[in-house]
């Protein structure tokens, strides 16, 4: 195992070592300078109420999640995460009022260091950067659909540790991106972590607008085994089209993938329509080995297929609906959800 | 331990190629063409940018959201980090997003 480790920290090594090669040509063009404008720190985030119907039970999903960015100098800064979501449900199943419990959790509260255009080196809690949609998509007001993917559970979530990360362009059609860790063991409340290693590199193309990528995590405690991961990720430069799909194998928790197609009318004739981005996502998930090891992910074999309806009211509000089904050995169901998105942005400084 | 080793030794050398590539890449100076200087605004820069911002940033966020220069600096950087901008993304995209 170490030995694979050291592999995949020398092809990190070496990539981010060959990297400058492949650039140099750019540096004699003309370009804008690095630092024009002095950046503030800056309260970001979002909040989000999608009720939610899974089987006919109704869960009121209520999040706030604010994002804080204090730039510290040119090559510093910090940004932090925290989520405040509270699922209430129906006293007495489906009936009564609705009670439950604000879960809070900082899901990251890094340092990063720009070390130059090649690496950044970060330094706390991060984003576990297994495949991207934990990393890229998690947040309400970003991703096209509400539920979580099924395989969501497997590598992601949050470790605190060290990181190397970045993007370079390797030619002028292609920029790799790369992030390699490694965290270790936390038990103290809000800041749990797992000891991973791991790697997830992917190969942009700007001009087709593709990435794909792979993932790869190696679990350093308790039942020690593997994860690997792929994602893709493709707007057609013509369409408003959308593709987005990752799969995650683990031998011990399960493995599954899901494609998801959201198609906004950017080109129709009236406004109603422009705003509107239709979604349809399908997933599949297969039970591991070690089935119940990790406790987030289905207990049985599942399929659900989604389809949902965004409308973008401003650049902040979104409202949403979507129905779904869901297939599993033990019965079917179904799940619905509607409601809103908002994102706000807010200063802490001066802006002039 | 020896996987802590392969970590420090792997951290050491990254962190070594990172020092060397900073000192071989030390900032650019700003090259700005004659004209570009007489103009304060640089219209290929301002289309590039715009161009870089929906190849990178359109992949999530939905349409340009313009805010005050400041707000915008920062965010971008945040973005570099998160989305993995290449250095040339980052300041062409700063440079749309503020002017």
């Amino acid at each position: 195992m170490n030995q694979a480790l050291a592999k995949l920290c020398f092809v990190a090594v070496v990539c981010i070592g060959l990297t400058p090669l492949g650039t140099a040509q750019d540096d004699a063009e003309l370009r804008p300078a690095a630092e024009e404008t002095k950046p503030v720190p800056v309260l970001s985030g979002g909040a989000a109420f999608v009720p939610t119907w899974d089987s006919g039970n109704p869960v009121m999903v209520s999040i706030i999640s604010p994002v804080l960015l204090v730039p510290v100098n040119r090559n510093l800064i910090f940004e932090s995460r925290a989520e405040f979501e509270g699922d209430f449900v129906r006293r007495n199943g489906n009936s009564g009022d609705f009670t439950g419990a604000v879960e809070k959790s900082l899901e990251y509260a890094e340092f990063d260091y720009i070390g130059n255009k090649y690496v950044t080196f970060t330094v706390g809690r991060f984003l576990t950067p297994f495949n991207i949609f934990n990393e890229r998509l998690y947040p309400n007001w970003i991703r096209n659909t509400q539920t979580d993917p099924l395989i969501y559970p497997i590598g992601t979530g949050s470790d605190n540790g060290l990181m190397v990360r970045g993007g370079v362009s390797l030619t002028k059609s292609v920029t790799l991106n790369y992030a390699a860790y490694f965290s270790a063991l936390s038990t103290i409340d809000h800041f749990e972590s797992e000891r991973h290693a791991g790697i997830r590199a992917g190969l942009f193309f700007p001009h087709r607008r593709l990435e794909i990528g792979v993932s790869e995590q190696h679990q350093l405690q308790d039942s020690r085994f593997n994860r690997f991961g792929s994602y893709l990720q493709w707007q057609p430069v013509r369409l408003a089209f959308d593709l987005r799909a990752e799969g995650a194998y683990s031998r011990e928790e399960g493995s599954g993938l899901w494609v998801e197609g959201a198609y906004r009318f950017r080109n129709a004739g009236a406004a109603l329509w422009r705003r509107t981005q239709v979604v349809v996502r399908s997933q599949t998930f297969q039970t591991g080995t070690l089935a119940g090891i990790n406790p987030d992910l289905p207990a049985v074999d599942t399929k659900r297929t989604e389809f949902g309806l965004n409308y973008y009211l401003t650049d902040g509000w979104k409202g949403l609906a979507s129905y779904g089904r869901t297939f599993t050995a033990s019965g079917n169901g179904n799940i619905w959800t509607v409601g809103m998105t908002y994102r706000f942005i807010i200063p802490l400084g001066p802006t002039r | 331990m020896k996987l802590l080793h392969t970590i420090i030794l792997a951290a050491t050398i990254t962190a070594g190629v990172a020092y060397a590539g900073s000192a071989a890449e030390a900032p650019a100076p700003v090259t700005q063409s004659a004209q570009a200087s007489a103009n304060p605004v640089n219209p290929r820069w301002i289309a590039e940018g715009e161009k870089r911002f929906r190849i990178n940033c359109g992949r999530c966020h939905q349409s340009p959201h313009k805010f005050q220069p400041r707000i915008m600096a920062t965010a971008v950087r945040h973005m570099r980090v998160r989305g993995m901008l290449t250095d040339e993304d980052m300041r062409y995209v700063v440079y749309y997003v503020t002017h």
